[in-house]
């Protein structure tokens, strides 16, 4: 994963974030991305709501965020963030993405090279995020190795530090269906 | 240029203490259930040797990246072979055995 991207940091609404990643609802966990630095940094948004769906029973009787979804959202974000540098690597424009009509191919492709979370390496909770809550979230992807890439992730709630940990996203690639081994 | 017996000696105790130092941080970071002392110098780190996989790789790139500032990439493989290996690329990218506190 080379960065030939550009410098200046992109936002992507989410129309935009639904062209680069795989996810729908009810797992697509990034309302909006910003200051994305393609295949090195970004902020994102998840505003949570009552209506999410698991609220129903977690807990039906005091509504909580799972941490495994915060976990997941932040790995979403680290998804938009590489794979916006595959985007602009493919020879498309950054900013194609954000009209969501132009590069459809070369979106398509990209989401199917969205890989997985290969391992939670360290993780802490320190608020729980209720309905009502804006989740800020920044990650910031480290050197890649064999196509496995380490992340350092956090995410806030109005400044306030809701979880804070790494984690190691991988990249799937054409008959290997899982990018692990 | 010959090395004098007490050269030898401390370049010995240096590589040994380098050793020591990377076994232990590997049980730590990897979570190893096996006692540093243990692990052999030439014991394959992979496979049937410690059994790791490419995500334990991926752990020992990044704690030999923060803890002896050696940046291992893609092309260089062959330093997973085992812990010699690893602290062969090291010694030979820093061009000096670095000094760890001892174990």
């Amino acid at each position: 994963m080379t960065t030939s991207a550009p410098t200046t940091p992109l936002s992507f609404d989410a129309n935009a974030i639904r062209a680069l990643l795989p996810h729908r609802w009810p797992m697509l966990l990034v309302d909006r991305a910003y200051d994305v630095i393609p295949g090195k940094s970004g902020y994102g948004i998840k505003n949570v709501t009552i209506s999410e769906p698991y609220f129903a029973g977690h807990y039906p009787d005091q509504s909580i965020m799972p941490g495994v979804l915060i976990v997941e959202a932040m790995a979403q974000l680290t998804a938009v963030v590489y794979a916006s540098a595959w985007l602009a690597e493919a020879g498309q424009s950054g900013k194609a993405g954000q009209s969501g009509e132009t590069g459809q191919s070369g979106e398509a492709e990209v989401a199917a090279r969205v890989g997985y979370l290969g391992a939670i390496r360290q993780m802490k909770f320190s608020r729980l995020v209720v309905p009502g809550d804006r989740l800020t979230m920044k990650v910031e992807l480290g050197r890649p190795f064999d196509r496995l890439t380490p992340v350092t992730v956090q995410a806030s709630v109005d400044g306030e530090l809701a979880a804070k940990g790494s984690l190691t996203v991988s990249e799937r690639t054409a008959g290997d269906p899982s990018g692990l081994q | 240029m010959t090395a004098t017996y007490e050269e030898l000696l401390a370049t010995a105790e240096a590589r040994t203490a380098l050793n020591n130092h990377v076994k232990t941080q590997l049980v730590e970071s990897l979570g190893l259930e096996i006692r540093p002392e243990l692990i052999g110098d030439d014991q394959p780190l992979f496979g049937r040797g410690l059994e790791l996989d490419s995500l334990d790789t991926l752990e020992i790139v990044v704690m030999v990246e923060e803890q002896l500032d050696v940046t291992i990439s893609d092309d260089d493989r062959s330093a997973f072979g085992s812990i010699n290996r690893l602290i062969d690329f090291v010694v030979a990218d820093r061009g000096e055995i670095p000094q760890v506190e001892a174990a």
